[in-house]
């Protein structure tokens, strides 16, 4: 490379965040772990930024967040607003929002299950790091998998941008409805590309089917201790208990199954709050009427999880037939339910992704999903709005509260990642305490405690880039007396 | 194939100087003299760049970068060579090498070349839609740079 005709330096990818993705590991006078910490960068000012301005701009800002999600901070924030202006959108108008959510849920976790985290499984948690990847995956599953893959997520794609605009700046959510409906003449393409989308989703729960249920070793790593945490788990629900990613109450159950709290979003403040730990910028949430009692999981501790496999734990059945089946064969692999171990999250996501195609084949089904009554004008004064969706990656919040000219004074926003940090660095500490003992630290330990992490799907920076795309993880031992021992770099 | 260049900005513009790759496409488009020339500014990572450049001949990148090893408002060029492919943990982190390869292997059209001019800047991690003034410096150059690839002149500010 060159720079300005002089220097030379190499992109290390470790370099690419300087700092971040940090574990300080302490060990105890014999060489085990007393405690393990995961700190991970967070960005900081967005109460600030957004303050002063309009309500009615937030599904803009806030699906300019990142790069990854701007589906669903759209959503939860036009739902906020929904619930700010004090109206309800008609029902055709709830089917198109629907109908583009679950579109992106669809693909969202098509990427996760392809490219992100289910390569660990996919190509085998013990290949080597550099093959498991969609090129790892592609290898093992055959190349018209990975054009299937490419072709079904640019279509679906396609849907979203056809509805909600550009996928990065949607301009479709407003308060009381949405901006644009289908017109007639593309159900008829939306019906096929939704039953498209529910042959891909069904053949990627048979890939996962023949390739981990089929193999013993990977199914024993699913259920192993290392990746086992008795916790609450939270997720939307409808009035049947099934999950809804688009809208619902929010159920709690905790580690036995039983429904410990079934809420309103208004209500969230009643039922989650947030403690702080001197080593980390990241605020942990935990229930708020168990208690926090320090990342010990269990009954007496409010830390919980949300999700995938936490959405499959507070269900009582899931709202569509394929999926229900897809649902009761992993009750009977796994279960009983609550199923607490992290990695069984890739097997739910996948089930997930067919529900969301089934619900996408139903909704171009409705003979009101082509109306034109898109939208109610709001004419109440604006006060408090509190929206809430089932982001890929869990539950998120955003509460907004403005002046009477609709001008914001407070803006919080709970995101996905934020529910299961505790849960998280709960999984980092156990793989490190199974992986040091006397001071002498296993072979592998980095990619176990990625594969812990990476099953939750984590959220982290919320930015994009073209170089080098390796979260820049850094271990670094410390003895009983706090001095730096070992330093692991990826 | 499209006989034709991309210019894609890459980054967040919510995130002060984590945009500048958008800022620097934009004065691009506004001043660059080619017909067969595209300028697009996208926020999406991984496989959504894939979609973006298949079909492309060449492709120049623009796009923030922290090495920490310069001053904040260098600007670099890098070629694919440059890049080492990784595992992506998270979509956050899923890179460019990686799209490319899986582009070649499936057949979609990968561009012949590639370049990515890359602005080390300061704070990603601040709400802003400002810029630092060392990385607000660096457009004009950044904006040379990229003209000179396209095979232009750079053009003096108007």
């Amino acid at each position: 490379m060159e720079s300005n005709g002089q220097k030379h330096i190499t992109v290390d990818p470790i370099t690419r965040l300087e700092g971040h993705g940090k574990i300080d590991i302490f060990l105890d006078d014999k060489g085990d772990v007393e405690r393990a910490y995961f700190q991970v960068p967070e960005l900081r000012g967005f109460e600030v930024f957004s303050l002063g301005r309009p309500a009615e701009d937030m599904p803009q800002i806030t699906s300019r967040i990142c790069g990854v999600c701007p589906t669903a901070h759209h959503m939860a924030s036009t739902k906020a607003l929904d619930h700010l202006y004090h109206v309800e959108p008609p029902r055709p108008a709830r089917l198109v929002r629907e109908l583009v959510y679950n579109a992106f849920m669809l693909e969202d976790h098509a990427l996760h299950v392809y490219v992100l985290g289910g390569p660990d499984f996919i190509v085998g948690p013990e290949a080597p790091a550099a093959e498991r990847n969609i090129l790892g995956v592609i290898g093992k599953v055959g190349l018209e998998v990975g054009q299937r893959v490419i072709a079904t997520r640019r279509r679906v794609r396609e849907l979203i941008t056809h509805v909600a605009g550009k996928v990065i700046h949607p301009v479709f959510g407003l308060p009381g409805g949405v901006s644009k409906g289908l017109s007639p003449d593309d159900v008829p393409g939306f019906k096929q590309l939704a039953k498209d989308g529910l042959d891909f989703a069904q053949f990627t729960l048979q890939v996962f089917k023949d390739i981990v249920l089929a193999n013993r070793e990977y199914v024993e790593l699913i259920k192993s201790d290392a990746y086992t945490h008795k916790t609450y788990y939270m997720g939307l629900v409808d009035e049947k208990n099934q999950p809804n990613f688009y809208d619902g109450d929010i159920r709690v159950v905790d580690p036995n199954g039983k429904e410990f709290a079934k809420f309103k979003e208004v209500q969230y403040l009643d039922h989650i709050a947030e403690h702080v730990e001197p080593w980390s910028y990241v605020k942990f949430c935990y229930l708020k009427n168990v208690g926090w009692k320090g990342f010990k999981g269990g009954i007496d501790d409010g830390v919980y999880s949300v999700a995938p496999l936490a959405r499959l734990n507070v269900a009582d059945a899931m709202a569509t037939p394929i999926a229900q089946e897809a649902f009761l064969e992993y009750e009977a692999a796994l279960g009983p339910r609550p199923i607490h171990h992290t990695l069984a999250n890739h097997w739910a996501r996948v089930i997930e992704m067919v529900y969301a195609a089934e619900r996408l084949v139903e909704i171009m089904d409705d003979p009101e999903v082509a109306s034109d009554n898109l939208r109610v004008i709001p004419t109440a004064t604006p006060d408090k709005g509190i929206g809430v969706v089932e982001a890929p990656r869990g539950t998120l919040f955003h509460h907004f509260e403005t002046d009477p000219n609709g001008i914001l004074t407070l803006v919080n926003l709970i995101v996905a990642t934020q529910n299961n940090s505790a849960r998280m660095a709960m999984s980092v500490e156990t793989a490190a305490k199974a992986l040091i003992h006397g001071f002498d630290v296993s072979e592998g330990l980095l990619n176990k405690v990625e594969m812990a992490f990476r099953a939750y799907d984590p959220c982290h920076a919320c930015a994009t880039h073209s170089m080098p795309g390796q979260m820049p993880l850094v271990v670094r031992l410390h003895g009983s007396d706090g001095t730096l021992l070992e330093e692991i770099k990826r | 194939m499209k006989d034709r260049t991309l210019v894609l900005g890459l980054g967040n513009d919510l995130l002060g100087d984590d945009g500048v790759g958008l800022t620097v496409a934009r004065v691009v488009e506004s001043r660059h003299q080619q017909r067969d020339v595209d300028v697009v500014e996208s926020g999406e990572a991984g496989l959504a760049l894939l979609e973006i450049i298949d079909g492309y001949r060449r492709v120049v990148i623009v796009d923030a970068i922290q090495t920490g090893q310069v001053e904040a408002g260098t600007v670099m060029i890098y070629g694919p060579e440059d890049f080492r492919r990784v595992v992506a943990p998270s979509a956050h982190y899923s890179g460019l090498p990686e799209v490319l390869e899986l582009g070649a292997r499936i057949g979609c059209d990968m561009p012949r070349d590639l370049k990515v001019v890359a602005i080390e800047i300061a704070d990603p991690l601040h709400f802003s839609t400002e810029l630092t003034e060392k990385v607000a410096h660096a457009i004009e150059e950044a904006v040379s740079k990229v003209l000179g690839l396209l095979g232009e002149p750079a053009l003096q500010a108007r």
